[in-house]
């Protein structure tokens, strides 16, 4: 759960980047990290193993500067995809404020989307949070390799396979080209912040 | 012609996944490629070509099994640990964020660092029997049994702590001994005579608790399992310290509801009961002034 400082109007609050293995979450936190690298309150921190894949998590603190008098802070982290990390990934939901599902939309992992966005369904559950309350926003990532003719999902077939419950915001992406990466963060730290609003009212 | 466009493609697609770091994929596509050569007249021939898809194959399932091998923790720097630490600490109480973050440690696979920080909270004095059985969860992760069982001695053969808690701790330290499969007469705790009517003040009939475990069935932390030390006991009424900062757990433990399915952890075994709640009150003053004190009145054991 978010920290307001209800004295100093400073508002804190925790985004987390999930979905399938070498997806694009840690892609997604460097581009954001270059792109805002003034909002960046420190550098990105990245535990990986030597074939670069996440171990850990990934790490992003950000300033947001003032909204409605409120200093608004914002910390990323992405998990590990790897199936084989999940007490890492419970850890690092813990108290998750909104959540950025990173699906792949490589054709060849379809199955991985599915599998990885019920585990995000399990363990928020674990913390009590429904995946149908969170804030929550998907992003169609590597939507750049349909130019070099690698057999990709559409669009389409994404959406019913991971949005047709859940109904929530989703973007196309190329986290690698920056494409949809600020669409994608912009809307889920909007859909944070206002429910953040109706649970803490920390706007004036 | 159609087969040859096909295997290029196929390649194409299996060089990007491996880029990618999807190795399983792309060894089932070069997999394709190779079914193509092989079905192909023109190319079945072709020993450098197979050889060449063979060799890419091989090193994906070297790579695959490399990663799979991985040390899952490797020991991190202290600033990285410093920083989980801060990170996954989310209590405001700090006695309660201290021992966050080090479970926070344990987890993440720094063990080291893990047991010198549980090490550090046990003589302070800080939820003792929390923190000494995460150090033998930490010994049985990180090293062996054997170092478990040693520190097990270690704690019975000085005065760090009490005759219940060590009770307690051996009770646990059997059970997940023998979960893991491990055979061993652990060492039984010798009644002190100057520690025994500090330790027995309660009715004969029922064992000296020293922490209870439970699940919640309702309130706000609905389907959540705590433990807590029992801070006092006298006959069948019980009395443990919930922190001012959980006010969603006193409110799911108002005087009245039944608690069902509780553990107590006792000098001679772990055995499950029911209570009832039968006082919640806010400590005034003292140490611990805000916190709330729970009274548990056990009626089934």
């Amino acid at each position: 759960m978010a920290n307001f400082n209800q004295r100093e109007r400073v508002i804190e609050c925790k985004l987390v980047y999930y979905g399938p293995g070498r997806g694009g979450k840690t892609t997604n936190l460097q581009h954001i990290f270059k792109a805002f690298k003034k909002q960046a309150t420190e550098e990105m921190v990245s535990i990986n193993t030597k074939g670069d894949r996440t171990l850990f998590f990934d790490f992003l603190p950000m300033g947001l500067g003032k909204i409605r008098g409120c200093e608004v802070k914002v910390q990323l982290y992405t998990v590990p995809g790897q199936v084989k990390y999940d007490s890492t990934r419970k850890m690092v939901l813990k108290n998750v404020d909104g959540v950025v599902f990173v699906a792949d939309s490589l054709k060849v992992r379809r199955k991985e989307n599915v599998l990885s966005l019920v585990d995000l369904q399990q363990n928020l559950a674990e913390q009590k949070k429904s995946i149908f309350e969170i804030p929550l926003v998907l992003q169609y990532n590597k939507r750049d390799l349909a130019h070099e003719s690698i057999p990709l999902l559409p669009v389409k077939l994404m959406e019913e396979d991971l949005n047709r419950k859940l109904k929530v915001p989703s973007f196309p992406a190329s986290a690698l080209k920056g494409t949809g990466v600020r669409a994608t963060l912009q809307e889920c730290l909007k859909l944070t912040l206002q429910h953040l609003q109706r649970e803490l009212k920390w706007m004036r | 012609m159609a087969d040859q466009e096909q295997m290029k493609s196929l390649a194409k697609e299996a060089e990007l996944y491996r880029a990618q770091g999807l190795l399983k994929e792309s060894k089932e596509k070069y997999l394709e490629v190779l079914q193509l050569i092989k079905k192909n007249q023109r190319f079945q021939h072709n020993e450098k070509a197979i050889d060449g898809i063979k060799y890419k194959i091989h090193s994906l399932e070297k790579d695959m099994a490399e990663i799979d091998q991985e040390t899952e923790a490797p020991e991190l720097s202290k600033k990285v640990q410093d920083l989980i630490k801060r990170l996954f600490s989310f209590s405001q109480d700090k006695a309660a964020a201290e021992m966050e973050g080090a479970v926070a440690l344990a987890v993440f696979g720094q063990f080291e660092r893990a047991l010198a920080e549980f090490g550090r909270l046990l003589k302070e004095g800080t939820s003792q029997l929390i923190a000494a059985k995460n150090i033998l969860r930490c010994h049985l992760a990180f090293s062996s049994s054997d170092a478990a069982i040693n520190q097990y001695e270690g704690w019975l053969s000085g005065e760090l702590l009490s005759n219940a808690q060590l009770r307690n701790i051996r009770s646990f330290l059997e059970y997940v001994l023998k979960k893991k499969g491990v055979q061993t007469k652990l060492s039984e705790v010798v009644e002190d005579p100057s520690q025994k009517s500090k330790d027995t003040g309660s009715d004969p009939g029922l064992l000296d608790i020293s922490s209870i475990r439970f699940r919640l069935e309702s309130g706000p932390c609905k389907g959540d399992i705590k433990e807590f030390d029992v801070t006092f006991q006298s006959g069948n009424m019980i009395s443990l310290i919930i922190s001012d900062n959980e006010s969603d757990l006193v409110d799911s433990i108002v005087p009245g509801i039944r608690l069902r399915g509780i553990h107590f952890f006792s000098q001679e075994a772990v055995f499950t009961g029911s209570g009832v709640v039968s006082e919640s009150k806010r400590i005034k003053t003292g140490p611990r002034r805000g916190d709330y004190v729970l009274g548990i009145r056990i009626d089934s054991t």
